[in-house]
C-alpha cells in the first residue's frame, strides 16, 4: 500500500521549544487516520507542516507522493483541509464561500452547482442565507468541513473537525468523515478519544513533540488489553482480590461490585498461570476468565502518563 | 477560472460588498463635489463672516478661477486621500494572515506569490476606477461653477498622483506583508512619506524620482508644465518590484 502521508525525522524548534521532535508518521493510502494528543502536543503544528503552511527545522515531509516544500498547486489540488479554527470572509454566505472555494479549483460550474448543493445540505446550511459573520462556532466548523470537501479531495486532513460541535454536529461529522472510507485518506487530529475509537482504523499517538505510539486500532488496544486480565468468580471474590492484588505480577486490581475483578498485571503470563492455582487452592467457582481488553482512553491515558487529554 | 483569477475575482467582490467601497470613493467624491464649490465661494464666505478689514484683503486677491478648483482637488489627493491610502492598506495582506482566511486559501491551488500579485492589481485597478471618477466629477463641477475646464492639466495632475498612490500601494503591500501589525505598518508609511516629502528638495529626487510626483501634481494643477513621465514611471517600476519582494517575502513566511 502506498503512503498518502509520509514524514520522516521531522522536527520543528520555536526558539527554544521544541514542538515535535524526529516523527516519523506514516499514513496509508485509503485508512481513517485519528491523530491523537493531549493539548500542545504538537498536532497543529504537524498538520501545519503536512500543508505547507510551515517549514520544518529538519525532516522531510511528503504528501501523496511528493515532497510539501516543493509542492506546487499539483498537490494542493488534491487535497482538503480544514484548520482548527477556520478563518473566513465574514461578508460572504456560506453557498458564496463554497463557490468561491471551487472557483480556486476551477471546478467546472455544473460539477460545482452540484457539490455546493450537497455540502450545504451536509452542512446543515441550506437555508441559511445571513453573512457568515452572523454564524455560531458550530456553523462555522460545518461549513469549514464542506469546503474542505469541495475538490473531492483524495486526501483530507482536518485539525480538531469535533471540537466545536454538540454530540449531533459531532455525530454527523463523524458519520460523513466514515461515509468516505475506502474512498478518500482522512487523517484528522484530536483529543477526543470517542471520536477516534468510532470511526479510526489506524491511530498515532502524540506526547510532547514525540509519537509515542503508531498502529492499527485493534492491534494497540489488543496489544494493552494483554496486560489486563478479568477474573469472574461465584463467591470468595474478596479473598482472591486480596490475594492477587499481593501476588508480584499484579499490579492493580479493580473490583465492579460483584465477583468480576479486573486485573492489570506486568507479566500476562505468569498471571494466567497463577491465577487458575489460587482459584483451585481456595476452592472458589471460577466462572469466566480472559485476557481483558483495554479501552483506547486508558491505552491513551498509559501512554501520555494521564497528565491531561 | 485558475485559483488566481477566483482570487482576484474576491479581492474585486470585497471590495464591493464591504466598507472598502464607501471609505476611499466616498472620500475622493466628497472631495470631488466639494472642491469646484469651496474655491468658488471660500472668498466671499470669508467676506462675508470676517468683517471690513478681511474683506478689504480678499477684494486685493484675484478672481478665484478655475485653477483654484483644480488646486483644492489635487491638495487634498496628495495629503489626504495618500494618508487615507497608508492607512487602509496597512493591513492588506497581514489582515488575512491574522483573520486566518490566507491559511483557507493558500492550501487550495492558490500560489503565495499570486494570493500578493492578485490582491496589489485589484487595488490598483481600483485606485485607478476612483482616481477616473474622482476627476470626472471634479472636471464636470469646475465646468459647471466656473463655466471653463480646460481638461489637460486636470488629468495630468490626477495621473501624477495616481502613479504616487499606486507607489504606496506597492509600499503598503510590502509593510502589510512584512508586520502584523497595521498599525505599525501605517506608522512606517506615513514615515517613508515624510522622507519623500524632503527628498524631493534635492533636485535630481526632485525631477525624476517618484518623490517629485506631490509636487509635480499640484504645479500641474496650477496650470504650469512639469515632466511627469519619468516620475511616473519610476514610481510604476518601484511599486511593481515592492510587490514582487513582498510577493517573495510573504513565500517564505509561515502561516
Amino acid at each position: 500500500m502506498s503512503a498518502a502521508i509520509e514524514t520522516r525525522r521531522l522536527t520543528k524548534v520555536y526558539g527554544k521549544k521544541r514542538a515535535l521532535d524526529h516523527v516519523d508518521l506514516r499514513v496509508e493510502e485509503g485508512s481513517i487516520f485519528g491523530f491523537l494528543g493531549p493539548n500542545g502536543a504538537g498536532k497543529t503544528t504537524t498538520l501545519r507542516m503536512l500543508t505547507g503552511l510551515a517549514r520544518p527545522t529538519k525532516g522531510t515531509v511528503r504528501v501523496l507522493g511528493h515532497d510539501v516544500s516543493s509542492a506546487d498547486n499539483a498537490v494542493r489540488a488534491e487535497i482538503g483541509f480544514l484548520p482548527d479554527v477556520p478563518g473566513f470572509y465574514e461578508w460572504m454566505t456560506a453557498e458564496e464561500f463554497l463557490r468561491f472555494a471551487g472557483g480556486l479549483f476551477g471546478i467546472e460550474r455544473r460539477v460545482l452547482d452540484q457539490r455546493v448543493g450537497v455540502l450545504l445540505d451536509l452542512a446543515g446550511l441550506t437555508d441559511v442565507t445571513t453573512r457568515i459573520g452572523g454564524y455560531s462556532r458550530g456553523m462555522k466548523q460545518r461549513l469549514g468541513v464542506a469546503q474542505a470537501l469541495i475538490n473531492a479531495p483524495r486526501l483530507l486532513m482536518l485539525d480538531e473537525p469535533t471540537s466545536a460541535l454538540d454530540p449531533m454536529g459531532r455525530k454527523e461529522v463523524l458519520d460523513m468523515l466514515e461515509s468516505l472510507r475506502g474512498r478518500t485518506t482522512v487523517f484528522f487530529s484530536t483529543h477526543i478519544l470517542g471520536d477516534v475509537e468510532r470511526i479510526c482504523d489506524t491511530v498515532a499517538i502524540l506526547d510532547n513533540g514525540r509519537l509515542v505510539v503508531q498502529a492499527p486500532i485493534d492491534e494497540l488496544k489488543a496489544r494493552y488489553g494483554a496486560e489486563k486480565v478479568v477474573v469472574e468468580v461465584e463467591d470468595g471474590a474478596d479473598e482472591l482480590a486480596t490475594a492477587i492484588d499481593a501476588a508480584p505480577w499484579s499490579t492493580k486490581v479493580e473490583r465492579d461490585g460483584n465477583g468480576t475483578m479486573h486485573v492489570t498485571v506486568a507479566d500476562a503470563y505468569a498471571a494466567k498461570r497463577a491465577i487458575p492455582a489460587m482459584v483451585a487452592e481456595r476452592g472458589l467457582a471460577l466462572s469466566r476468565m480472559e485476557a481483558g481488553e483495554m479501552g483506547l482512553e486508558e491505552v491513551f491515558v498509559q501512554l501520555v502518563g494521564g497528565g491531561q487529554s | 477560472m485558475s485559483g488566481f483569477a477566483a482570487f482576484a475575482r474576491k479581492e474585486a467582490t470585497e471590495i464591493v460588498r464591504t466598507w472598502r467601497v464607501w471609505v476611499l470613493p466616498g472620500m475622493l467624491l466628497f472631495f470631488a463635489l466639494s472642491g469646484p464649490l469651496m474655491a468658488k465661494f471660500t472668498p466671499e464666505i470669508i467676506k462675508a463672516v470676517g468683517g471690513e478689514q478681511l474683506a478689504g484683503m480678499m477684494a486685493a486677491l484675484p478672481k478665484p478661477t478655475y485653477l483654484d478648483a483644480y488646486g483644492q482637488w489635487t491638495k487634498n489627493l496628495t495629503q489626504i486621500a495618500l494618508f487615507a491610502i497608508i492607512i487602509i492598506y496597512g493591513g492588506l495582506v497581514s489582515a488575512e494572515r491574522k483573520s486566518g482566511t490566507a491559511i483557507l486559501v493558500l492550501t487550495k491551488p492558490v500560489s503565495r506569490v499570486g494570493f500578493v500579485i492578485a490582491k496589489a492589481t485589484v487595488h490598483a485597478a481600483f485606485l485607478a476606477v476612483t482616481m477616473v471618477v474622482g476627476t470626472l466629477v471634479t472636471w464636470g463641477g469646475t465646468a459647471l461653477v466656473f463655466g471653463t475646464a480646460p481638461g489637460r492639466s486636470l488629468w495630468l495632475a490626477s495621473l501624477a498622483w495616481l502613479g504616487l498612490g499606486v507607489l504606496f500601494l506597492g509600499i503598503m503591500t510590502l509593510l502589510s506583508t512584512l508586520l502584523d501589525s497595521q498599525a505599525g505598518a501605517a506608522g512606517i508609511g506615513l514615515g517613508v512619506f515624510a522622507l519623500m516629502s524632503i527628498a524631493a528638495m534635492w533636485e535630481p529626487l526632485g525631477k525624476y524620482s517618484p518623490a517629485a510626483l506631490g509636487g509635480q501634481s499640484m504645479m500641474l494643477a496650477a496650470g504650469k508644465d512639469a515632466a511627469i513621465l519619468w516620475p511616473v514611471v519610476t514610481a510604476l517600476v518601484f511599486a511593481v518590484t515592492l510587490v514582487l519582494v513582498a510577493a517573495l517575502v510573504f513565500r517564505t513566511k509561515e502561516l
